[in-house]
């Protein structure tokens, strides 16, 4: 392999991770489009480099490794817990910088110590940047999905509502438009009334049966991937949230829950008081919460640098728990992203959950870091980005 | 001074709608050669020249920047080149070959009127479907931006579909569609309906110029803009 083009602390990073005790793994350049597509939304289309092969099959261009990864680690079935280490280059579209640029990382797969991997994961991806920038002076943010669940839980909604909240969470314009909605119901509108009055007269069955009905008559019951039950059933339960209303006071706590920022030793604290005052119960999230930053205090990490932000996330569905980045102080540029992914693995076809965390390391961003140059550009505009990328745009 | 290229769709409605309105507006266009010729000229101003060109290549014409002026749906030039509004400049709606991208539905999906409602559906549908939402489309850019940055959609895959789209959620090949209509009559006749807030863009024939440096100074480029208005 010609090694001339990598970054010249490539290995140093190598033996950062061999001392970590990882098992670095390389996966083909060329890969199925699929899987990531289907992870991460159709946005990524015109952010990777697709193409076809002869048989039709789409391929595209390594656009990071946690996928790639864990399809690995599905495939060769050696179990877990695993460690594992990469790095490589990936291809990306991007407006500014180059198309193909290098990554590392390490993927921590199951792992049962939730709170002691997220830790590891942080004081690994800090560690590894501490050495390979020891002048700079690093600041972290996190933050935690599963706190927000708790939040919204707590609240009381219906199933759906939490649903749609939790959906959305770190994607704060799609967040805000849902709360304008609980702050003012809209009823719905324009439903025929046969309809309306089975609904109302708690008569599923014929509403099945009628939905059924209609489905044969036009031709759609055949390929029909909703069934007329699942129509039915939805249909009441959006009938029920359209009249949930969120009183002004819950309103408030979620935006006010929203809104909090502060040093993450005083988390904690924050968020105790926080539900004490709301009277919302917050139990295991924190609890977890809490194990976590004193699992970071036993590793000696330094706390003083890292942040908490209540509203930061990831809007994929398979972000569960931690997210985190790390930029150096005075600049934009990310120069490590992570976060907890506890239902990938199953999305990508593994037969038992596995918990996994894991992050990232931009090694051109650490390059230019390294030579002194201030600032970096940061991509904006990015949502539907890969794990890790898309957060700076928030 | 070069030539400028003004690029037509070289048959159906648009055609026959911009011959008539290059007319009123005193730039009549005449063939060269024979009727079934794809160049021509406008009469009565010098240095411009036709290229007859099917609809969907007059959009990357545009975004190559390899023709001045074409007349087209808006619907094919958002389509057809990333960034549009830096790359061109919609400089008349023609006033024909309207017609509406939308997302339409099953008509039978009572619980699904709006996008948010679409967005619950997405949300949930590879629970319990094992495979995400499909949309075929031809629309891949519209339907992208649409879902993604104004309703917050990602979870959803696009079906490519060039043809009979209407008929793919029937069939199998998609669960909704992305697609053109004017009346609405085959989404109607293929029981799909359009979501209260599913008009992605409501397009017509547009002259469109390709935002080029020398266009600045070029008296034609004005003379040509200010003439179509003219005759609107």
């Amino acid at each position: 392999m010609p090694l001339i083009d990598m970054p010249d602390f490539s290995t140093d990073l190598l033996n950062e991770f061999a001392a970590r005790r990882t098992e670095r793994v390389n996966t083909p350049v060329i890969q199925p489009a699929e899987p990531f597509l289907d992870m991460a939304g159709e946005d990524l289309r015109r952010r990777i480099f697709l193409t076809e092969s002869e048989t039709g099959a789409n391929l595209c261009l390594r656009p990071e490794f946690t996928i790639p990864v864990c399809l690995r680690h599905i495939e060769t079935a050696t179990g877990t817990p695993k460690r594992y280490s990469y790095l490589g280059e990936v291809f990306r579209q991007r407006r500014e910088g180059s198309h193909e640029f290098y990554q590392a990382g390490i993927e921590d797969l199951g792992d049962t110590d939730i709170a002691g991997a997220d830790a590891r994961a942080i004081v690994d991806a800090t560690g590894i940047l501490k050495a390979l920038l020891p002048a700079g002076r690093l600041e972290l943010t996190l933050g935690d999905q599963a706190v927000f669940e708790a939040v919204v839980r707590a609240l009381g909604l219906p199933l759906g509502w939490q649903k749609r909240l939790i959906h959305a969470f770190g994607d704060m314009a799609h967040l805000e438009a849902l709360l304008d909605r609980l702050a003012r119901p809209q009823p719905v509108t324009g439903l025929d009334r046969e309809v309306t009055e089975l609904i109302a007269s708690g008569n599923e069955a014929e509403l099945i049966a009628r939905i059924d009905r209609t489905m044969e008559e036009t031709g759609y019951s055949t390929n029909a991937s909703r069934s007329p039950t699942e129509i039915a059933r939805r249909l009441k339960e959006k009938l029920e949230l359209a009249e949930t209303r969120l009183d002004g006071g819950a309103l408030l706590l979620l935006r006010e829950f929203l809104t909090l920022q502060l040093p993450l030793a005083e988390a904690p604290a924050a968020l105790a008081g926080f539900a004490d005052a709301a009277d919302l119960k917050l139990g295991s999230a924190i609890a977890l919460f809490d194990a976590r930053l004193t699992a970071l205090a036993n590793a000696g990490a330094d706390l003083s640098a890292m942040t908490y932000r209540a509203a930061f996330g990831r809007p994929l569905d398979y972000y569960t728990g931690l997210v985190f980045e790390v930029t150096q102080a005075g600049s934009s540029a990310v120069l490590a992203g992570g976060g907890r992914f506890d239902r990938l693995l199953t999305l990508l076809g593994a037969k038992e959950r596995i918990p996994a965390v894991g992050f990232s390391l931009w090694l051109d961003r650490i390059d230019t870091a390294r030579s002194g140059v201030a600032g970096g550009k940061v991509e904006t505009g990015f949502r539907a980005d890969p794990p890790r990328e898309e957060k700076t745009s928030q | 001074m070069n030539a400028l290229t003004i690029a037509l769709p070289s048959k159906g409605r648009i055609k026959d709608g911009t011959v008539e309105v290059f007319e009123k507006a005193g730039l009549a266009i005449s063939a060269v050669g024979n009727d079934r010729s794809y160049r021509g000229r406008v009469e009565g101003i010098e240095g411009v020249e036709i290229a007859f060109l099917s609809a969907s290549e007059i959009a990357r014409e545009l975004a190559n920047g390899a023709v001045d002026f074409g007349v087209t749906g808006e619907d094919l030039v958002r389509e057809g080149m990333a960034g549009p509004d830096q790359k061109v400049e919609f400089c008349a709606r023609l006033g024909f070959g309207q017609a509406d991208v939308v997302v339409a539905v099953p008509e039978i999906w009572l619980d699904v009127e709006t996008m948010a409602d679409l967005g619950d559906v997405a949300a949930d549908f590879r629970a319990r479907h094992g495979r995400r939402l499909q949309i075929a489309t031809k629309y891949w850019r519209l339907t992208q931006q649409f879902f993604s940055s104004q309703h917050g959609i990602q979870l959803y895959r696009i079906v490519e579909s060039l043809g009979a789209t209407e008929g793919a959620p029937a069939a199998g090949q998609a669960d909704i569609i992305v697609d053109i209509t004017s009346t609405g009559s085959t989404l109607r006749a293929n029981h799909l309906k359009i979501l209260s807030d599913g008009v992605i863009l409501k397009s017509e024939a547009c002259l469109v110029r390709a935002r080029k440096a020398t266009h600045d100074e070029d008296p034609r480029v004005a003379r040509i803009v200010e003439a179509v208005r003219a005759a609107l």
